[in-house]
């Protein structure tokens, strides 16, 4: 077992690796983890993602830009694909699957594809259709993979509007069904007006607010599964 | 001169010349079209994007109908990915507005990156329909408005052939391969638009937007793209425009630089700021949001924001983007009134 010093010295090493975009060094840092005997967990959430979240932040005060933020993503991926078959369970208190596209007749996919990494990071399991996404292939997509949650992208006006079909949609077939909308056009109104369950004007509060809506959600399916008992 | 005697074209080419003119032109360097100026002709838009007559028909509607000052093709931005192989989706299935888009990139690793500009560029595609497209705005409204065209920046064409994602991460990790690409993708977009300049149109826009602060920082765009942004400008032989959009307020200094005649912004740009950081000479339009000011604003609101824009020193009003096809005839008028009264 490594000395706390030691811990403390690996988890500083996987941050600065996220934030530095150093592939080499998360890999490094990350088979150094294993080896000191570190918690896979604790390596993923107080090492890697505590490196985007810094990451993030300069994000936010426009240290970092697009490039950056997708470079020091790969070098999160490296650690993570190091890390994450030693994990026994995910420390979310929920697990959760997430189906997340831009919507059809759309090409923007930068902020789709941030919101996606975030998803990942958190150790939800992702289904990304990408962009351009016929609408019926989300419904599709959700049946096949009977995923708690859906997140939809759109950053232009005329095609936002292919959001409120999918929703009217997916809550007809499956009124527990999650959905969260983003994208620059989108507001907190409009996904109120539209029947969505979530909206988030960035990455880090989607996350935040899709963990509350599925942690709410397996709640609502177990005391509906006691009741029945 | 006084508004019966000054042309709209007169106005906008004399803008350009930095001569005397009674007020700030309407116009725009963009697209458009509105579902108005479709609905005259009952064209769907899917179906303008690749007939001649019917884009030209399009193009002009806007002037026609509200007096918007100029004319400017294409709609879409997908013209030169096209002439350069990429197969193009219109949404012709579809009823909906919704914007032309590439299908399949070029270039999805580095290791494909070896890419050549075909000899014939100015015959593929849609190219010599454009030109056939800019004679017939000529012929049909050329001496009343000034006739527009765009192209993409290089970065922005990059972006439409070459996967996103793997060109920003190689912008930062490879700058070299990158400016080579740029600057190969520059020299197609001098061809292009020359054609264009020599079909008459009469001034050219450059849309870099992939390059935005929203996206990229303003030393990569300094060290990547200003380069080759200049080299375009200087081969050009017409007026010329550099438009981007979103966060623009630290790099309008270098769009300045890059030899266009005027740099266009949009409602995230402060213009107040922009205009102490280039001075009084440098042209300057701008900078009214298309949609939640002219679709989705009161009228009152689209008479406030193009006074604001004019008060805030723009020389022309212009908006941040393409106009976006369902704006209300109402607002459209408004626009205009609020514009042609302005005095300064
Ligand atoms: C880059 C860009 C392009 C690139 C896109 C490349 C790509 N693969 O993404 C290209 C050049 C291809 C392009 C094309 C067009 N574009 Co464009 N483009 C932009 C630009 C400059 C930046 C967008 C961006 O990536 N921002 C950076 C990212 C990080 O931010 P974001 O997307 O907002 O994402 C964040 C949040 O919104 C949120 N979020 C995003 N998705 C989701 C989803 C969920 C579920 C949640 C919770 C949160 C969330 O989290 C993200 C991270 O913080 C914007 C202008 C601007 N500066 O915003 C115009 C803009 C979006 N484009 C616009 C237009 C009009 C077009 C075209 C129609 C132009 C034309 N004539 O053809 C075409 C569209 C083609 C099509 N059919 O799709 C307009 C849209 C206007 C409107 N209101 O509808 C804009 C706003 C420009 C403007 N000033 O008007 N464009």
């Amino acid at each position: 077992m490594a000395t706390e010093e030691k811990k403390q010295e690996i988890l500083e090493k996987l941050k600065n690796a996220v934030i530095q975009y150093d592939e080499d060094a998360s890999k490094e840092a990350a088979e150094e983890a294993l080896k000191e005997g570190l918690e896979a967990n604790d390596a993923i959430f107080n090492g890697l993602v505590s490196g985007m979240e810094e990451v993030g932040r300069l994000f936010e005060a426009q240290e970092y830009f697009v490039p950056e933020l997708l470079m020091c993503a790969d070098a999160l991926y490296v650690g993570l694909d190091i890390l994450k078959p030693h994990v026994s369970q995910l420390d979310l208190g929920v697990k959760g699957s997430v189906v997340i596209g831009t919507v059809e007749g759309d090409v923007h996919d930068i902020g789709k594809n941030i919101v996606k990494m975030m998803f990942d990071v958190a150790g939800f399991e992702v289904y990304d259709l990408g962009k351009d996404v016929p609408l019926d292939k989300f419904i599709e997509e959700q049946i096949k993979t009977d995923s708690d949650l859906v997140c939809l992208s759109a950053m232009m006006t005329t095609t936002m509007v292919g959001m409120k079909k999918v929703i009217d949609d997916l809550k007809a077939k499956n009124p527990d069904i999650k959905i969260m909308i983003g994208g620059a056009p989108v507001s907190q109104d409009i996904a109120e007006k539209w029947g969505a369950d979530g909206y988030s004007a960035d990455a880090n509060n989607a996350l935040k607010d899709a963990i509350n809506m599925i942690s709410s959600l397996k709640k609502m399916k177990d005391e509906a599964e006691q009741n029945k008992a | 001169m006084t508004e019966q005697t000054m042309t709209s074209r007169d106005r906008v080419l004399k803008l350009f010349a930095k001569e005397d003119i009674d007020r700030p032109p309407c116009f725009s360097g963009m697209g458009n079209v509105t579902a108005e100026g479709l609905k005259k002709f009952g064209y769907k838009f899917a179906a303008v994007h690749s007939d001649a007559k019917m884009m030209a028909d399009s193009a002009a509607s806007s002037y026609k109908l509200f007096g918007f000052e100029c004319a400017v093709v294409p709609f879409d931005l997908c013209v030169e990915a096209e002439a350069l192989g990429c197969d193009i989706n219109v949404y012709s299935h579809l009823e909906d507005i919704l914007y032309p888009t590439i299908k399949t990139k070029l270039v999805n690793t580095e290791d494909e990156m070896d890419i050549s500009i075909p000899s014939d560029l100015a015959s593929r595609g849609r190219i010599p329909m454009m030109k056939e497209v800019i004679g017939l705005l000529k012929d049909d409204v050329g001496s009343e408005v000034a006739i527009g065209a765009h192209v993409l920046g290089p970065f922005t064409l990059a972006g439409q052939v070459m996967e996103l994602n793997t060109l920003l991460k190689l912008s930062f990790k490879k700058p070299d391969k990158i400016g080579k690409l740029l600057d190969m993708l520059a020299d197609a977009l001098i061809v292009i638009a020359k054609e264009y300049e020599d079909a008459g149109a009469d001034y050219i826009t450059v849309r870099e937007m992939g390059a935005t602060s929203d996206v990229l920082s303003p030393r990569v765009f300094k060290n990547l793209i200003l380069p080759y942004l200049k080299k375009i400008f200087a081969a050009l032989s017409k007026n010329s425009v550099i438009h981007i959009c979103g966060k623009t307020n630290d790099i309008a200094g270098f769009m300045v630089e890059s030899g266009a005649d005027a740099i266009s912004v949009d409602q995230k740009n402060d213009v107040v700021e922009t205009r102490k950081k280039i001075g009084n000479d440098a042209l300057l339009f701008g900078n009214y949001d298309p949609y939640n000011v002219l679709v989705s604003g009161t009228t009152d609101q689209v008479r406030e924001t193009m006074k604001g824009c004019m008060d805030s020193g723009v020389n022309a009003v212009w908006p941040g983007c393409d106009i976006w096809p369902t704006v209300p005839p109402e607002n459209f008028h408004a626009m205009m009134d609020e514009v042609k009264k302005y005095r300064r």
